[in-house]
Order: structure tokens, then C-alpha cells, then sequence
């Protein structure tokens, strides 16, 4: 048996869910734009909540739960995803930057310098007593070297450039590392006090995403509902609210470029570990495609200078003089002494590096001993192969090959001593011998004392050779090829930045899908419960009426009698 | 598929199209204003190496050209300064042939050996003619004279050796001995390892510095020092440097002061263009030489003032072989000129060839971009158009 006051309650009940629900649906309204927002749902339970006990005719409504509409594997996929495209992404600008430093398209650059170099050999051997083909043959020359020096500048201030970036990125990260740990305290703290957290699941999901597009991570959700985040190798980065941070520490190996370290162990890069993602994507660009460019640069710069060097020594210039190098040789890099050394003397490394491809020298102490005594291999592999023992002379001074020499002073060397040196020749510091600008008349043009300009022929003629660069390469062909690796480099990174947007794309969209808010969804939403909290209140007006007739009985009855 | 549509998905595939259609649009429009498909290496990787090189080719084809068209001139100035030789020597033939005739008298002789010494020097300057600063007969002595109007009666090596310019080796170095050889010479002498007399080691090249000989012997402690074909060097004591050069020319008898090195260049890859005539081939009975002209014309000149009808007669067969030695290598320059008109077409035909490449390669196909841009276009349009209409497309048209 129903009474009027339970139609009340009935209809509150209404008014209060329906009015919820409208709470909800405006939620999902004002959020329509808000990334990494998922919708949601309010749902709607009967209950029985009349004055009296429950009855089949009296069942009242309430909002059980509002849902948080998303699809933890779509999530997953995104996550997977973010680090390719973010990776890609960081490769695509790094190399476009490469791209265009080294676009010739409008045939300014390299290639025709080079051309323009052997013309003027040519034009030099034709009329070899001619000053002013000579002075045209420095001034070409010379632009080759700058060009040469500059392009290996923009190279390497690209890779300074990776990175500055990694360390920003890495700043980055860290921050995003705290913030999650923060969040996780606030999760597990509002669901351990029964609340739902929607609105800083979602915040926590867009951090995840951000973490992601740095660096590739596992992750997963513990029992308090903390999210933890591992990289590759299976170490934390967010543990619960403990946050292991990453740093960067200088690699004197690698142009003291940063490695990226945990900083509680800052000794140990895990450069290698990171897959996916900015940072990684930054790495590789910096240390294996720009890398790769400038010692491809430093290559042909040493080709140059070696082969015309050696062409030009063998003729005569206008004086009768042997000639002399055309182009400053390289100096010898850095000479390193490892740590461990018993020898405490100075070692000083000399002479000109004549070789073409960089090398690093090894020397090795074999026997202990002072100057004199003492025995030494040498390796011109960096250590792979040796050559035969040697007694160390006296003097202190010896050979290395192509060019290089050591100058020890006396001291006393121990067994597994060891002594590196780097020989490179930097594109970056090709230059015409200032001897030969200062004077043209020193340019060996002839091969003989004669004015024959045979010489400078020859030299123009090393424009042809195939046999310098390996693969059949000649000094033009080994500079197209590489106009066309930086190309499909940069292609393939286009391509395969285009494949992981549209992946990316895919995947928000069905996520979309599952947790974007449709405002069409909304408005009907909107309406359905307008309606219905319209409908509730016109029982509570009802009920109430039939509340006041009862009231009213007695005396409107006196009224009318 | 996706099957339940928010607002965020239409907007985002429009954008994204929207996107796409654009920076294709914009390539489009980039390829049109330049004429050229190729923009940067990352649109035709493999292309953009094959147009450095073709563009490598080109300007190797055009230095080859320049060489070609140089020589050209080079071998022309050649030609008609032989031809004139040529015709002087006609002349001179005939004036012999009459003035050994009967009819000739000791007055018309006198008369013929003074304009004999006109032409003589005539020819003397047309042998010492120069192009571009350079003289034409000398050989790679480009920078002496070839001719001295006086003749060396014997060989002869320069007095002292001439040093190079940056030699560390101070004194002067005198020469001595008879020279032996037939032809001009140039000798050098090179330090291999430096020091001072007795102790500094030497090598020797007889052409110049171009090759050397396989010994390194060193230099006595009394400087003597001889060097082959009747040649001794004298160094006084001093200190030597390696790479200290000694230059000795020697030279036959007779007019010329040039050597037997003709002049060469590249006229395309590997391929060497000898463009001078020596003048030891053309005027002298050194080296490949068969007649040495000036003698005969002094020869007939001294017969013609002395009279010497035997004399005058004799080098009337002389007179023609020089004729004919100046006439082959008139002959000889045409052949050049035709070698290298024969060379330059074929670099002409290799220019058309790697234009055509490149062009294939690098340049836009104009009327098919007009086609894309206005299919793009009608692209754009319609995405514009969905996007106006989907902006305008919301339940809330419908709701009052």
C-alpha cells in the first residue's frame, strides 16, 4: 500500500539523479577539448527507498557510479607507440637540419667547388707560368677548404645542438618523473578513502604519454593503484612515489658528449637502453648519422689533402723548387696516457698525420725499464693487431707510422703500460699551406724544372681516379654518395615519422572512440535527463496537490456546506 | 572501424587531411616555381648523386672544352706561323734557283744575299713567335727564346748550375766537361739526404726532374761531381738540405736554345692532347728533326756573298727538304686541329646526353604538375568544404 509521501521521495530521489547526471553530462561538455580526458558515464540504479520498507511499487532511482569510459589496451597500445613516433619525430628535425646544410640543389656547395678545383688544376697546367691561373687555383682552393671546414662546423654544432637537447629532455623528464610520483601518492591516497580519482587517472595518463614520447617504458598498475614505470632494462624510473632520476654525464670518448646516466649511479651510460623516443632519437642521430657524415667529411678532406699533397711534391714550382704541400697537413690529435701508467715522464706526440682514415695508435709496454731498456709494440688498430716488440731508444723518440711521432722524457716504465693516440684528419681544419697563399709561384704545377705544367695535369687528373675511395669511388663519387645517404636518411625518416603519426592517429582515434566526449551524444544526454528531472518534479508538484486536497478535505467540505 | 564518432575524431581527421593535402599542395607548388622535381636530396635520394654527377660531368666536359678550344688557337698560331716559314721558303728557293743559274752575276747575288738576310730573320722571328706570352717553338721552355741568331759551333753546358730558389746550399756551383749528348738537355740534381760534402747523397735526372736515376750515390768530399753525357758539377764546401735542387742545361750545337718536350693536356678522361710543335722538329736536325734550317739559309747566304755558284746549288735539295720538314708540320698541325674537333664532338655528344639525363631526373614535368596542382586543389576545396559543413553539423541546429 503506497502513500503520498513515499511518491515524494520517489520523485527526490529522480531529481537528485537526474540533476547528477546532469553534473556528469556537463562535465564531459566543458572537457570536450581537454586532451587525455575520458568520458563519463553516470549509471543509473533502482533502488528501493521509500518511508516504508521497499516495495515492488515503490522503486526509487539513484547514480551508482559514474564510469570512467576508457580501454586499458588501447592505453597499452598508445604507450607502446608514443616512443616510435616521438623518435622518429626527433631524427626527422635533426636530419632535415643536416639536409639543409647539405642541400646543393641550387649547385652552390661542395660538389661544385670540387669541380670548379680540377678545372682550375686544368687551367693551371695549361698555362702553368700564368699568375693569374694560379691566383684563381688558391682562391677556389681555398673556398674548397672553408667549405669543407664550415660544413664539418654546422655538423658538429648540430650535434652540440642533439645535445643540449638530450640534457633539456632529460630535465624534462625528471620533472614528468615527479609529477607522476605525486600523483600516485594522490591516487592511492583518494581510492584507499574509497574516492575515485578519474580526473588524475586521466592527468596521470597524459604524464604517462609524455614519459613516453621521451623514452620507451613498461609500466604497471600495483595493488594500490600506483603506476610504475621501467625502462628497457628493467630499472625504475617511478617507483610508487619513489622517483629514480636520469642526469647527464660527459663522455670523454665521444667529444665529451653527454651520456644519459641514472644519477644515483653516474657512472654507468645507459645510452643503449634507451629505446624509442626523444632522447634516443636524439642520441642516435647525434652519435651514429651525424657521426657518420663528419667522418665521411673527414675522409674525403684527408683524400684530398693526401693525394694532392703527394701529386704536388713530385713536381716543381716556378722556381725549380721540389714541391712543397699544397695543403696544410693535420696535425696529430690527442694523445691519451691511461690512468693506470706507472710511467710518470711526459709524452708528447709529433708530426703530421699523412694517413687517410682515422686511427687510433696504440703503444704498449712490453717490458719495464727505463729509456733504453725498455720494450714496446705498436698498434695501429687501436689495439687489435700489433706490430713486433722494439727496445725504446734512448733519445726517448720513436715512430708510429704515417707521420707520428712520441717523445718520451726518462722515467721508468712497467709492464701493460699504455698510450693511445687519436689521428684524425678534421674537415674541419683542411686548409691551403699559407706558404703556397702567401706565394703562388710555390704551386708545383711541372714535373719537370721546365714550364711542362705536366704536373698540375696529374693533379687534376686525381679528379678520375677510381682507386682512392674504395668501391670504385672516385672523390666526386664518394661525395655524391653521400649526398644521397643524407637524402634517404632523411627520406627514410620521413617515411617512417609519416607511418607512426598515421599509427598514432589510428590508435587516438579509437581511443577516441572509447573515451571522447560527442557533444551530440551530450545534447541528447542533455534532454533525457531535462526530461526526466522535469518529469520527477512534475510528480513532487502532483503528489503535492494530491497532499493539499488531502489537507484541504475537511475544510473545503465546510466551505461548500 | 571506427564506430562511435566524438567531435575530437572529426576535427582530428580533418586537421590531418587538411595537413597532408597541404604540404603535398606546397611540394607541388615548390616543384612548379623551380622547374625542378628534385628540391632537396630526400626527394630522389639515388637521384639527387646521379644529378651531382652529371653535374660533375658538365663542368669536367667544359674544362675539357676550354682545354680544346686553347690548344685550338694555340695550334692555329702554330699553322700559319709555319705557313709563312713556308712561303718565305718558297721564295727563298726560287731566289736560289735563279741566282744559281748561268744568268746570274756576282752583283745580283750580293743583291739576293742581303734580302736572303731579311728573310732569314724573318723566319728567325716567326720561329720566336709567341701565344698568350708564351713562346711557340720551345718546347716547355716556354719562358726562353727558342732561336739565337748565332750558332753554337759546339755543345754547350750552362757555366754554372742554376740552384732552386729555396736550396739551403749557398755557393755557386760551376760546370765543367764536354757535353756529349745530341739534343738540348735538361739536367737536375737532387738532394736525397742533406749534410755537407762526402756525407750528403745526390740523384740525377736526365729530363728534367721527371724521373731519376736508380742510384743515390754521395757527393765526394772534393765536390767533383760528375753526372753523366761529359758533365761534372763542382760543388765548394757547404751544406746540403734534402730537396736542394740543381738545375744544368746542355745543349748541341746549333740555333735552337728549347728542348724536345712538346706541350700537353687532357682533351677528355685519360686522354692527353700533345698540342705544341717543337722547335726542334720543325726547324732543326736534332732529336726528331731532319734538316736544320738556319744552317742551310746561313750556308746559302754565305755561297750567295762569296758568289759560290757550287755552293748556292748545293742547298737547293736542302732547301726543299726544309720545305718539306716545315710543310709536315704545317701537315701535322691540321691533323691536330682535326683530333681535336674530332674530340670535341664527342664531348659535345656526351654534354647532350648528360643534359638530357639530368634533365630527366631533376626537371619537373610541367604539364603533368599542372594537372596534380589542379587535382590537388579540387582536394583542397572539398576538404574545406566538409570542413565548413561538419563545423555547422551539431544536434543543436535541431534543438530549441
Amino acid at each position: 500500500m503506497g502513500n503520498i509521501s513515499s511518491v515524494l521521495n520517489i520523485a527526490r530521489d529522480a531529481i537528485v539523479a537526474n540533476a547528477t547526471a546532469l553534473n556528469v553530462t556537463g562535465s564531459n561538455i566543458a572537457n570536450v577539448n581537454t586532451p587525455g580526458y575520458s568520458m563519463l558515464v553516470p549509471e543509473f540504479g533502482s533502488s528501493a527507498t521509500g518511508a516504508n520498507n521497499a516495495s515492488q511499487e515503490e522503486i526509487g532511482v539513484q547514480i551508482t557510479s559514474t564510469e570512467r569510459m576508457n580501454n586499458k589496451y588501447l592505453d597499452a597500445q598508445e604507450i607502446q607507440q608514443e616512443p616510435n613516433g616521438a623518435y622518429s619525430q626527433a631524427q626527422l628535425n635533426l636530419l632535415n637540419d643536416v639536409q639543409s646544410v647539405f642541400n646543393e640543389s641550387s649547385g652552390v656547395g661542395i660538389n661544385d667547388l670540387l669541380s670548379q678545383f680540377w678545372s682550375a688544376w686544368s687551367q693551371v697546367s695549361t698555362n702553368p707560368t700564368d699568375l693569374t691561373e694560379r691566383d684563381n687555383l688558391v682562391s677556389v682552393s681555398q673556398s674548397l677548404a672553408s667549405t669543407f671546414n664550415q660544413r664539418a662546423k654546422e655538423l658538429i654544432q648540430i650535434q652540440s645542438g642533439a645535445n643540449s637537447q638530450i640534457s633539456d629532455t632529460v630535465t624534462q623528464l625528471n620533472g614528468y618523473l615527479a609529477q607522476m610520483a605525486d600523483l600516485n601518492n594522490q591516487i592511492t591516497e583518494a581510492e584507499s578513502s574509497g574516492n575515485v580519482a578519474s580526473s588524475l587517472e586521466d592527468q596521470r595518463y597524459t604524464l604517462l604519454q609524455n614519459i613516453s614520447k621521451i623514452v620507451q617504458v613498461n609500466y604497471n598498475e600495483d595493488a594500490n593503484g600506483a603506476l610504475n614505470v621501467y625502462i628497457s632494462n628493467g630499472r625504475s624510473l617511478v617507483d610508487g612515489s619513489t622517483v629514480y632520476k636520469l642526469g647527464v654525464q660527459d663522455n670523454p670518448n665521444n667529444s665529451n658528449y653527454y651520456d644519459v646516466v641514472f644519477q644515483d649511479t653516474p657512472t654507468v651510460a645507459i645510452n643503449a637502453n634507451l629505446q624509442g623516443g626523444t632522447l634516443a632519437g636524439l642520441l642516435d642521430v647525434r652519435d651514429t648519422e651525424v657521426a657518420g657524415y663528419l667522418n665521411n667529411l673527414d675522409n674525403l678532406a684527408a683524400t684530398i689533402v693526401n693525394s694532392v699533397n703527394t701529386q704536388h711534391s713530385s713536381g716543381y714550382d716556378l722556381n725549380g723548387n721540389v714541391g712543397g704541400k699544397f695543403f696544410s697537413p693535420a696535425g696529430v690529435d690527442s694523445l691519451v696516457a691511461a690512468g693506470g701508467n706507472t710511467y710518470a715522464g711526459t709524452v708528447t706526440a709529433g708530426g703530421a698525420y699523412t694517413g687517410t682514415a682515422n686511427k687510433t695508435y696504440e703503444v704498449q709496454i712490453m717490458s719495464g725499464g727505463a729509456l733504453g731498456t725498455a720494450t714496446y709494440e705498436v698498434s695501429s688498430d687501436g689495439g687489435q693487431t700489433w706490430g713486433s716488440t722494439q727496445t725504446m731508444p734512448a733519445s726517448g723518440n720513436i715512430t708510429l707510422g704515417n707521420g707520428i711521432t712520441l717523445n718520451f722524457t726518462a722515467g721508468t716504465f712497467n709492464i701493460g703500460d699504455v698510450f693511445n693516440v687519436n689521428a684524425t684528419y678534421a674537415a674541419s681544419d683542411m686548409q691551403v699551406a699559407p706558404g703556397v697563399v702567401a706565394d703562388v709561384t710555390k704551386i708545383a704545377a711541372s714535373a719537370t724544372v721546365n714550364q711542362d705544367g705536366d704536373n698540375a695535369g696529374s693533379i687534376a687528373a686525381i679528379q678520375n681516379d677510381s682507386s682512392l675511395m674504395g668501391g670504385g669511388m672516385t672523390i666526386d663519387n664518394y661525395y655524391e654518395s653521400l649526398e644521397s645517404k643524407i637524402g634517404q636518411d632523411v627520406s627514410n625518416a620521413q617515411n617512417n615519422n609519416d607511418q607512426q603519426t598515421a599509427i598514432l592517429n589510428q590508435i587516438e582515434n579509437q581511443r577516441q572512440s572509447v573515451s571522447g566526449v560527442s557533444l551530440d551524444e551530450e545534447m541528447m544526454n542533455l534532454i533525457k535527463y531535462e526530461t526526466a528531472y522535469n518529469a520527477a518534479g512534475r510528480i513532487t508538484e502532483i503528489a503535492n496537490t494530491m497532499m493539499g486536497t488531502l489537507i484541504n478535505l475537511g475544510i473545503d467540505t465546510a466551505i461548500t456546506t | 572501424m571506427i564506430t562511435r564518432v566524438t567531435n575530437q575524431i572529426m576535427t582530428d581527421l580533418l586537421n590531418n587531411s587538411m595537413s597532408t593535402v597541404d604540404s603535398q599542395y606546397n611540394n607541388l607548388i615548390e616543384e612548379m616555381s623551380s622547374g625542378k622535381q628534385v628540391n632537396s636530396p630526400s626527394d630522389n635520394p639515388i637521384g639527387f648523386g646521379q644529378i651531382l654527377n652529371y653535374r660533375s660531368g658538365l663542368a669536367q666536359i667544359s674544362n675539357y672544352q676550354n682545354n680544346i678550344s686553347g690548344n685550338n688557337s694555340w695550334l692555329s698560331s702554330t699553322e700559319s706561323a709555319l705557313s709563312q716559314v713556308n712561303d718565305i721558303l718558297t721564295s727563298i728557293q726560287t731566289t736560289a734557283i735563279s741566282q744559281g743559274s748561268a744568268t746570274a752575276t756576282a752583283s745580283t747575288r750580293q743583291d739576293a744575299a742581303a734580302s736572303l738576310q731579311q728573310q732569314i730573320e724573318q723566319i728567325m722571328s716567326l720561329a720566336n713567335s709567341k701565344f698568350e706570352n708564351r713562346y711557340l717553338f720551345s718546347g716547355t721552355n716556354t719562358d726562353t727564346a727558342p732561336f739565337s741568331a748565332t750558332a753554337r759551333s759546339t755543345t754547350t753546358i750552362d757555366a754554372t748550375a742554376t740552384p732552386a730558389s729555396g736550396n739551403t746550399y749557398r755557393s755557386t756551383v760551376n760546370t765543367s766537361g764536354t757535353y756529349t749528348g745530341t739534343v738540348n738537355n735538361t739536367y737536375v740534381i737532387k738532394i736525397v739526404q742533406g749534410g755537407a760534402l762526402g756525407t750528403a747523397t745526390y740523384e740525377v735526372s736526365s729530363d728534367g726532374g721527371k724521373t731519376w736515376g736508380k742510384t743515390t750515390p754521395t757527393i765526394p768530399a772534393n765536390g767533383s761531381t760528375p753526372i753523366g753525357d761529359g758533365i761534372t758539377l763542382t760543388f765548394p764546401a757547404g751544406n746540403f738540405a734534402a730537396n736542394d735542387v740543381f738545375t744544368v742545361k746542355a745543349y748541341a750545337a746549333g740555333y735552337y736554345n728549347g728542348n724536345g718536350e712538346e706541350l700537353s693536356n687532357e682533351v677528355n678522361n685519360g686522354v692527353t692532347n700533345n698540342y705544341s710543335i717543337t722547335g726542334e722538329e720543325a726547324f732543326t736536325n736534332q732529336g726528331n728533326g731532319t734538316v736544320d734550317i738556319f744552317t742551310v739559309l746561313n750556308d746559302l747566304q754565305t755561297a750567295l756573298q762569296n758568289n759560290d755558284v757550287t755552293g748556292i746549288t748545293n742547298q737547293l735539295d736542302s732547301l726543299t727538304n726544309a720545305g718539306d720538314q716545315i710543310t709536315r708540320y704545317t701537315a701535322q698541325c691540321g691533323t691536330r686541329e682535326n683530333n681535336l674537333t674530332a674530340a670535341s664532338s664527342v664531348l659535345t655528344d656526351m654534354n647532350t646526353q648528360l643534359t638530357t639525363d639530368d634533365s630527366n631526373i631533376e626537371d619537373a614535368d610541367v604539364a603533368k604538375l599542372e594537372t596534380n596542382i589542379q587535382k590537388q586543389q579540387l582536394t583542397l576545396e572539398a576538404i574545406y568544404k566538409t570542413a565548413s559543413d561538419v563545423e555547422g553539423m551539431s544536434i543543436l541546429n535541431f534543438l530549441k
